[in-house]
């Protein structure tokens, strides 16, 4: 997987370092026997997303889509593997060496109720990485106001409290401040998903407009393929910790290679009703196994328990990543996988 | 002495919430409150200047007085040397006062940063200190204090510095819960992602948010040390006569208790309403007022009955075939604004209805009114709910009762949840099988285990004897289902039954529900934010905005031929576009939010979001039939039909995007 | 679980090993010495010296720690400094008295704490508010106050109850029994309220959880719901704080056996505090934190017993 260098990816000569590097990264949860004992949340995930870029990561529960997000951003500490930001090694930095030397990597997370404190006024919120990057007071509130401009509220929102604005309105402010210090690399961490379907749309428009805008490259985090469809240009499908398929972002959720990512798809309903009928009645025939009805061996493949296609070498060994119609596709028998 | 090292049912279960931030504390604003911080401030003052107002020196004597009551020379009396009482307890409060505080600080300045740092370094740190804490509470405090006293003599203060130490354990317990609940707030990430380093993080972000259950551990501590205090003076381990100590004038009081009882009175009192007073502002600060208690006692008031909305009436045309039919269902929070109203629809058997719409639109009140499960202080206002025949509005709990679980049924929204932890899966499910369907033990279980595999649960004797922590999210629903066929109901009613779940085993649900109807005839209402999901599985759709239906019809008619502009929009804002057609640049999206009850405007409770709104949109008009049986609440929906125009991507770009109306009720 | 007992059963040594520490190390932290304390204060001090010396005091720290260590798994917890009694025999007496008063009030504050706040929760209303009222002046009261309030009323107004002393169990089972009624009634009161407040906010909790919905979805009776379902939700902070009642009770009493000369640990450790008899004090400590620790690791049990998690774990 480490010698791939993504090449679903078009790289020019003389091309700058990517925007956010990924390589092989693992994070075990806990220590001790019992650790070592379990998969990791993480398992040898790699990627690389371009300045200007947005790479949706997709996956269910367990997939270990957010922990890839925190190792990221340094909330959480990889076992191994590495990340880097703009050329710049950043895996064994502090946060707050990162936010000296590399103030290039922000985050909004998925509730808006619970990332804004609710203590603080709006203008304090903002102000706060300013003020750590060295932007003094009145140039700082400037910055802020107009900061709030950009995601479409009011400057003079920066004297209220979280407590005063709806959800949506909440999330236009955790953008606000991830961007106010103008980073490179922004990771959504299920920006909507807490969010109503009206307000989904206006929020994800939001961030398409700031990243053309702004060049601003996305490691976006979703469960829901159609809104990562939107957003991105590139899809990582994970599963139980491992990528399954990776490559463009039509092509995956309209051509999946992998069993996984055709489950994934064929699940997700659609709001037209005979489209629907005709997708479950696809879905149903494809014979897709119980979710969670045993665990997968540690060898082989994670999604073998659920796969109608899986074989006994399935099971003894774990398929590498390998490219098949410009996707990346980590699955031994993705030629039989059928085309929707 | 008897009261425990903090109050453990305190700051546990309380979510820290926001601090109070106006001029003048919530505290202060409650009568209690008031008057507690009042006495405490009084005391303190009283105590400290005692030296320079008090009548009789603390060791003067009036013979001639000797266990006087009360008097205008002597205000509380004296005791058996004839010495002022109220000079002498005004003396003696300082030191209980402020060693008191000694006792809080030495607590918290261990207890607090331990807490702290537990929770921001993790399982591993958390893990040691909390064991040597553990430790710490077990032992025997009071009698420690007594080895302590023992060996160092009676220095109260640095006593009560030791008793700081060892209660440091228990503040630690408490904090410790309470900060890792603060830690695992999204904006303590956010703030370390942006670099603010340790120290600030926990000052600035962390600290304020504990700030409410310390304040009230403070205090409680406070009350604790005041009566360690004076239990030790009472031990003889005080202030040496004839300097005053209050343990030591009630342990006086004690033997004169035959002829003078008067002597214990003024002491006991002062000392209890002090300590009273330091427990009452630690009440007034949580916010819990003495009878805040919700009336558990489930209160079913006779709905009002109201005319039916004009025109509403007709528009479900009384479905002979219809099983439930609901008709102009109003529900408003008492004394207050209404949550849904004139709602009507109408259910055949064996056919599945989505009540659809976005978080605020009044569908869960609308599903949860069918079964009289409305949240205290809501209730239905009017209308009518006829679930074969008889009216289910005005039923008595008891009646109602009758009806649940064996005729109507509920599926709710977060299996995990939904399951009682304590109880086996067994005892679950086996419960209401004997009560519904009177067998016995072993035959319940086997039932169990048949509707266990009727819901596709392959290995039901495992899952029987599971709890619910050992389920996973998918299985937990699966199991809920089985527990909401034990009666044999005709009606499901699913509260959005799998938005709690993963996409693919949402699918596996659904799959499981249709099967269900088509096996047993059964009819559903679910309630669900997700086109998708109604598109799947449901035969009809009501389509709700604002506590109104605004569409209803068959799911095929209202979802493929929209014409509500509502509906419309909901569409569009949909990302998951057909197969084969590429992915919009724009998404459509409705400007502002949806309007909270009591601010929805007359007419059209969309107008305000409206592309397609005009002046006639701002009064009110009836819904009109369409879709074959279902209605659009839309006094433009023909006009726009004919001139084909539908709902636009909106051109709104981040920099124009709409105007904010901040809302009163923004969390829904 | 058999993890978790073994896991509970290495606190609770730990417990004891710090108690003994803990003390150990206060007693050798001061710069009186036994000798002083046995010979009074007209010893000179070369005869303080002699005195300490045939103690064993001069002897290296580790080893005297290590020599009480080895006497106390005897049982052996030295005599005392001055009247020369054995400790053990001595605490070995008056243990069974405070264990009967604590045992007694935890069970009584149980009882009718229990009650009271269920009450609370379950009627609402007035009811609630006099109960929610009562409890936080009653856990505010000190307790040796209310235990001469309680004299006052029931053995001098009415002459219910024997005023203070205590009768042994083997002389007189009822005088026993009466002897110890107002003791544990004063330390009750408290307790009780302490309680009632667990349990009515714990009730109160458990009726707002999802799963009782789910229940009254399913046409449960009431009482079921109530007094099954959520009642067993209350009752694990109810055990919590019952277990904590325990330990503050079995040290609070050292107050209501002073003023109802009962002779019990507390009031051993009262005149032991009072003399600086220091084996005695560090007797007194670690058989205290010996019972404690008992009946902290049947809480244990009983927890265990009631949550399916901690089973599992």
């Amino acid at each position: 997987m480490t010698a791939l260098a993504d090449p679903t990816r078009e790289v020019h000569p003389g091309e700058q370092a990517p925007a956010l590097r990924v390589r092989d990264l693992v994070v075990r949860y806990g220590s001790g026997r019992r650790a070592r004992s379990t998969p990791p949340a993480v398992d040898g995930v790699s990627f690389d997303i371009a300045p200007g870029e947005t790479l949706g990561l997709v996956g269910e529960s367990g997939s270990g889509k957010s922990t890839i997000g925190k190792a990221v951003l340094g909330l959480q500490r990889p076992t191994a593997g590495t990340v880097e930001v703009a050329g710049q090694d950043v895996t064994a930095m502090s946060l707050k060496q990162r936010s000296r030397q590399v103030a290039d990597l922000r985050v909004v997370f998925q509730d808006p109720y619970s990332s804004l404190n609710p203590a603080r006024t709006i203008g304090q919120t903002l102000v706060e990485p300013l003020r750590l990057m060295g932007v003094t007071g009145a140039e700082a509130l400037a910055r802020a106001r107009s900061g709030l401009e950009s995601v479409g509220l009011p400057a003079e929102a920066v004297d209220r409290r979280p407590a005063q604005f709806s959800g949506g309105q909440r999330q236009r402010i955790a953008i606000a401040r991830a961007l106010v210090c103008d980073p490179k690399v922004v990771v959504l961490d299920e920006p909507v998903s807490a969010l109503d379907l009206s307000t989904q749309a206006q929020v994800l428009n939001l961030l398409a407009d700031l990243r053309d805008q702004r060049g601003l490259s996305f490691l976006f985090i979703a469960h829901d393929l159609g809104v990562v469809r939107f957003l991105s240009q590139r899809t990582v499908v994970l599963y139980r910790g491992q990528v399954m398929e990776t490559g463009p972002a039509e092509q995956v959720a309209q051509q999946p290679r992998h069993p996984y990512t055709l489950a994934l798809t064929a699940a997700a309903p659609v709001p037209r009703p005979a489209e629907q009928a005709a997708r479950r009645a696809a879905r149903e025939a494809a014979g897709f196994g119980t979710a969670g009805a045993a665990s997968p061996s540690v060898t082989g493949c994670p999604f073998v328990p659920r796969c109608p296609f899986s074989t006994d070498v399935c099971v003894e060994q774990r398929p590498p990543l390998r490219l098949l119609d410009g996707s990346l596709t980590a699955c031994h028998h993705a030629e039989r996988v059928p085309r929707p | 002495m008897s009261v425990l090292p903090l109050d453990a049912a305190d700051g546990v279960t309380e979510d820290p919430g926001p601090p109070a931030r106006r001029r003048v504390p919530e505290v202060l604003r409650r009568p209690g409150g008031l008057l507690a911080a009042g006495w405490l401030l009084f005391m303190v003052v009283a105590s400290l200047t005692a030296p320079w107002w008090r009548p009789y020196g603390v060791a003067e004597q009036d013979l001639a007085n000797r266990l006087a009551l009360p008097s205008a020379e002597h205000w509380l009396g004296t005791d058996p040397l004839g010495r002022d009482l109220l000079s002498r307890i005004f003396t003696a409060g300082t030191e209980p006062l402020l060693s008191s505080a000694v006792t809080v600080l030495v607590a918290f300045g261990i207890g607090l940063p331990l807490a702290l740092i537990a929770a921001e370094r993790g399982p591993r740190v958390e893990r040691v200190i909390s064991r040597v804490t553990e430790v710490f509470l077990a032992l025997p405090s009071t009698i420690l204090l007594l080895a302590v006293i023992g060996v160092i003599g009676v220095r109260i203060f640095i006593i009560m510095a030791v008793l700081g130490v060892l209660i440091s354990a228990a503040v630690y317990r408490v904090m410790l819960g309470v900060a890792q609940s603060v830690r695992t707030r999204l904006f303590v990430d956010a703030a370390r992602v942006n670099g603010l380093g340790s120290l600030r993080v926990n000052v600035v972000h962390v600290l304020p948010s504990m700030a409410t259950v310390i304040a009230v551990q403070a205090a409680q501590l406070y009350g604790i040390g005041l009566l360690i205090v004076a239990g030790l003076a009472f031990l003889g381990f005080g202030p040496a006569e004839p300097d005053p100590s209050w343990g030591f004038m009630i342990q006086d009081a004690s033997s004169y208790v035959f002829n003078a009882p008067w002597l214990m009175v003024p002491t006991g009192l002062v000392l209890a309403l002090t300590v009273i007073a330091a427990n009452e502002l630690a009440d007034a600060i949580a916010g819990k007022a003495a009878g805040e208690a919700a009336p558990a006692r489930r209160r079913r008031r006779s709905p009002a009955r109201t005319a039916p909305l004009d025109g509403a009436a007709e528009l479900a045309p009384a479905d002979p075939a219809a099983v439930l039919e609901v008709r102009d269902l109003t529900i408003s929070v008492d004394d207050g604004a209404d949550l849904v109203t004139g709602v009507s629809f109408a259910l055949r058997p064996g056919r599945v209805l989505g009540l659809v719409g976005e978080s605020g639109c009044g569908k869960t009140m609308t599903a949860r009114s069918l079964l009289g499960l409305l949240p205290d202080g809501v209730s239905v206002r009017g209308g009518a709910i006829h679930w074969r025949g008889q009216d289910l509005v005005g039923r008595t709990e008891k009646e109602l009762s009758a009806v649940r679980g064996r005729e109507i049924a509920l599926i709710s929204q977060e299996p995990m949840v939904a399951l009682d932890p304590m109880f086996s899966v067994a005892y679950q499910l086996t419960q209401p099988i004997r009560r519904f369907r009177g067998v016995g033990r072993g035959e319940a279980r086997r039932i169990a285990a048949e509707l266990l595999r009727n819901v596709g649960i392959v290995d039901a004797e495992r899952v029987l004897g599971s709890y619910p922590h050992q389920l996973s999210g998918g299985m937990a629903q699966r199991v809920c289902i089985a527990l909401a066929l034990t009666g044999e109901p005709d009606l499901l009613i699913a509260d959005e039954p799998t938005t709690a779940l993963d996409v693919t085993v949402q699918a596996e649900i659904l799959t499981l529900l249709r099967a269900l109807v088509q096996d047993t005839g059964l009819s559903v209402v679910v309630v669900s934010h997700d086109l998708g999901v109604v598109a799947d599985i449901c035969d009809d759709v009501a389509v709700m905005y604002a506590g109104a239906v605004v569409e209803s019809g068959t799911t095929a008619a209202v979802l493929d031929a929209p014409e509500h502009p509502y509906t419309q929009a909901l569409l569009a804002a949909n990302p998951h576009v057909p197969d084969g057609v590429a992915v919009p640049v724009r998404l459509a999206s409705i400007p502002g939010t949806v309007p909270p009850p009591g601010s929805w405007p007359a007419g059209c409770r969309f107008a305000t979001r409206c592309q397609f709104a005009q002046d006639q949109c701002r009064s009110p008009f009836p819904a009109r039939p369409a879709h074959a049986t279902g209605s659009v609440l839309c006094v433009r929906a023909d006009e726009l039909a004919d001139a084909h125009v539908s709902w636009d991507a909106d051109h709104v770009g981040a920099a124009q995007a709409p105007a904010t109306t901040p809302t009163a009720g923004a969390s829904r | 679980m058999l993890a978790f007992l073994a896991r509970r059963m290495a606190m609770a040594i730990g417990t004891v090993l710090a108690a003994v520490v803990i003390s150990f190390l206060l007693v050798h932290a001061t710069d009186t010495s036994p000798g002083a304390v046995r010979l009074g204060t007209n010893a000179t001090p070369e005869r303080i010296v002699a005195e300490n010396e045939a103690l064993g005091w001069n002897r290296p720290l580790p080893t005297q720690f290590f020599d009480y260590l080895g006497d106390l798994v005897r049982g052996d917890l030295g005599t005392s400094l001055i009247d020369g009694r054995s400790i053990a025999a001595d605490l070995a007496d008056r243990v069974p008295v405070t264990a009967s008063i604590a045992l007694f009030a935890t069970l009584l504050s149980g009882v009718l704490g229990v009650v009271l706040g269920v009450t609370a929760a379950v009627r609402g209303g007035r009811l609630a508010r006099l109960i929610t009222t009562g409890s936080g002046v009653a856990l505010s009261l000190p307790v040796f106050w209310v235990g001469i309030l309680l004299v006052y009323v029931l053995a001098l107004q009415l002459g219910w109850l024997p005023a203070t002393g205590y009768v042994p169990f083997t002389v007189d089972p009822v005088g026993w029994f009466t002897s110890l009624l107002i003791p544990v009634l004063a330390l009750t009161i408290g307790g009780a309220a302490i309680v009632a407040r667990t349990a009515n906010a714990g009730l109160r909790q458990a009726l707002a959880q999802e799963h009782v919905r789910t229940l009254r979805a399913m046409g449960t009776p009431e009482w079921r719901i109530r007094y099954v379902h959520a009642l067993r939700f209350a009752s694990l902070p109810v055990v919590s704080v019952l277990g904590i009642q325990f330990i503050a009770l079995f040290g609070g009493s050292v107050i209501i056996e002073n003023l109802f000369a009962l002779p019990g640990l507390g009031q051993a450790g009262q005149a032991a505090a009072a003399s600086s008899d220091f084996p005695a004090l560090v007797g007194v400590v670690v058989v205290a934190t010996v019972v404690v620790v008992l009946i902290n690791l049947l809480l244990d049990l009983f927890v265990a017993a009631l949550d399916p998690k901690v089973r599992a774990s």
